[in-house]
């Protein structure tokens, strides 16, 4: 088991940052995703051992994360948002600093710095100072400097972050080929859902502080599979109002003469249901088209339209 | 056998207790100043009066020179190699003088070994290995006290062998056994404060000019305004508000001698006033490394 949270909450003060957060996800890749401020930074804290939570309890990679901060951070690499650098340093000497602080050994730490280095690509910088870096080779030292000490458990915090799209790619292919070659397990905290959906298996949706959903990405996006959108002309009020006693769900609209209606058919339900409704109600579909819906649409469902069931 | 370096290659090995952070956090902020090359300047300063007074020393036991001229210099140095003579102890006027050098020097370093953690945002960097925030403090705290070390323990001990190896050897170093005690006392009295004022400054204002600027005021106004209040109400008390009087009348309390008596009865005060101030900022020091991790 990756993450086990019973009922996690924190506050700072009269802001409550997290509430009631429960989540059970086996081991694999990980989307967090959510907007600002819904509590995404709180909770890699407390992930990481580095903020007790005010209530609630959970264990990471079976361990308790109340008790157990030091111990947790030798299992898990993290990779900071923020530019993290330490000026006046060089590549290497930046990640061998982060092996020291892991608690590596003096030569493996070194050792193990020139490994990543290679891994990473930032075999031929690794003698520069760190403000020589680019923003994408920083991006790719700071993983470097997470993966010093080969932990069971990545988390990464944005780390596409102000790259273009050519870099991006870059990163994405990278930690793609580290997640299938060693089998890590990944957290990663972003706001690029294309991002989530190349690289994770599964998807944690925070807002405003709880979860909104979590679960198999593909199972998640599966849901679209009765949903519609669907024009009608001929239209008496019965249509919408039949329909909805039968157990199927007006999701958007109806907006505006013209524009399409998001419709969730009732679970028995095929299309051929519908036609013969709209048939009894004497009223003619003009435009029926299967609702594709991606990660970022669920995403914009769950966290910007109140009220809206999944 | 080739090196594979297109694949991963994993890491098996025992992890250390987190406490070696510290010394590595130290390594690390070392190796910054000494790479500035600007922070060499007042380095070389400082070596240049260690220099002086190893001269002076040579001078003084080496060369046939006039008996007054003699007295002459060791007066003007302040220097007695007898611990109890009464007089200004020439190891603890050198440390003096070159707590000047290690103020101006700290003055310009608190930004680049502590202030560019908090302005740069590197702290998640720092406590999100396994590191707690004490030692993330301590090896700061470490850091400054290396410099000062550097500059003020080590050659003073230097000094110290240097003069019993050009006059009497072992017996000098036996019968004068306070005088490294005193160098010692002295010096941690210098780490401890410099260290916790200086790096809980840096925490809070975190850019070079504002630390530099406040870091000299600091240390320098209150002694202006004590010696100000001092001679209008000829109460010595006032001095206390001097803090580097205070550190080296709490330094003279390792040395054992004092000019006057009443600088004993000052010398305890001065190391309460210092003791508290140094807990306040620690504190502080400690509030703001939580408050950096919450928000960040």
């Amino acid at each position: 088991m990756l993450l086990d949270l019973q009922k996690l909450s924190r506050s700072f003060g009269r802001v409550q940052a997290l509430r009631d957060v429960t989540l059970r996800l086996e081991t694999g890749t990980v989307g967090l995703v959510g907007n600002n401020g819904a509590g995404k930074s709180t909770l890699l804290k407390i992930l990481l051992g580095l903020l007790p939570a005010s209530s609630g309890s959970g264990t990471i990679l079976d361990c308790d994360i109340r008790h157990t901060g030091l111990k947790l951070r030798g299992r898990i690499g993290y990779m900071p948002e923020s530019a993290a650098m330490v000026p006046l340093l060089k590549g290497v000497e930046y990640v061998a600093l982060s092996g020291d602080l892991y608690g590596m050994p003096y030569r493996d730490a070194r050792r193990r710095a020139h490994e990543v280095l290679n891994y990473v690509g930032l075999g031929e910088l690794r003698y520069r100072q760190l403000d020589e870096y680019s923003l994408g080779n920083l991006q790719r030292l700071k993983l470097a400097a997470a993966l010093v000490h080969d932990p069971e458990l990545l988390l990464l915090d944005e780390p596409t972050n102000g790259l273009d799209p050519a870099g991006r790619q870059s990163m994405l292919r990278l930690l793609e080929d580290l997640i299938a070659e060693t089998g890590k397990s990944l957290i990663l905290c972003t706001h690029v859902l294309k991002d989530v959906e190349q690289l994770c298996q599964q998807v944690v949706v925070l807002h405003q502080g709880t979860v909104a959903k979590s679960g198999p990405i593909e199972q998640m996006t599966r849901a679209a599979d009765n949903r519609f959108e669907i024009q009608w002309r001929d239209a008496n009020s019965d249509f919408l109002h039949k329909f909805r006693d039968s157990g199927g769900h007006v999701l958007r609209g109806p907006g505006p003469s013209g524009s399409a209606t998001l419709v969730a058919l009732p679970e028995s339900w095929d299309t051929r249901q519908l036609f013969a409704l709209a048939a009894e109600c004497r009223t003619v579909i003009t435009r029926l088209r299967e609702d594709d819906e991606d990660l970022e649409r669920l995403f914009l469902r769950l966290t910007e339209v109140p009220g809206v069931t999944p | 056998m080739g090196i594979d370096i297109a694949n991963y290659h994993g890491w098996q090995g025992e992890l250390r207790h987190p406490v070696r952070g510290v010394f590595s956090i130290a390594r690390v902020a070392l190796l910054q100043v000494l790479r500035r090359k600007s922070y060499w300047l007042l380095l070389i300063l400082g070596l240049a009066q260690f220099i002086m007074f190893w001269s002076v020393i040579y001078a003084v036991t080496q060369l046939d020179l006039a008996p007054d001229f003699k007295k002459t210099i060791l007066r003007e140095f302040g220097f007695s190699a007898q611990a109890d003579e009464g007089k200004d102890n020439g190891y603890m006027m050198f440390m003096e003088r070159q707590s000047v050098v290690v103020m101006i020097l700290l003055a310009f370093s608190g930004s680049l070994l502590v202030g560019a953690d908090f302005r740069q945002r590197t702290l998640p960097f720092y406590l999100s290995r396994r590191i707690g925030k004490r030692h993330y403090i301590v090896g700061k705290l470490l850091a400054v006290s290396s410099l000062i070390l550097i500059l003020t323990v080590f050659p003073a001990l230097a000094l110290f062998v240097e003069y019993g190896s050009f006059t009497s050897g072992w017996t000098y170093w036996i019968d004068n056994w306070r005088i490294p005690l005193g160098v010692l006392g002295y010096g941690v009295v210098l780490c401890l404060a410099n260290s916790v004022w200086l790096v809980c400054l840096s925490a809070y204002l975190q850019r070079a000019a504002p630390i530099a600027i406040t870091w000299s005021s600091l240390l320098i106004m209150p002694g202006r305004l004590g010696e100000f209040l001092w001679k209008a109400s000829d109460n010595e008390y006032w001095r206390l508000l001097d803090p580097w009087r205070d550190m080296r009348l709490t330094g003279q309390l390792f040395f054992g001698k004092f000019r006057k008596d009443f600088d004993r009865d000052l010398a305890w005060w001065a190391m309460a006033l210092i003791v508290a101030v140094t807990l306040i900022a620690l504190l502080a020091l400690v509030r703001r490394v939580r408050a950096v991790d919450v928000v960040e």
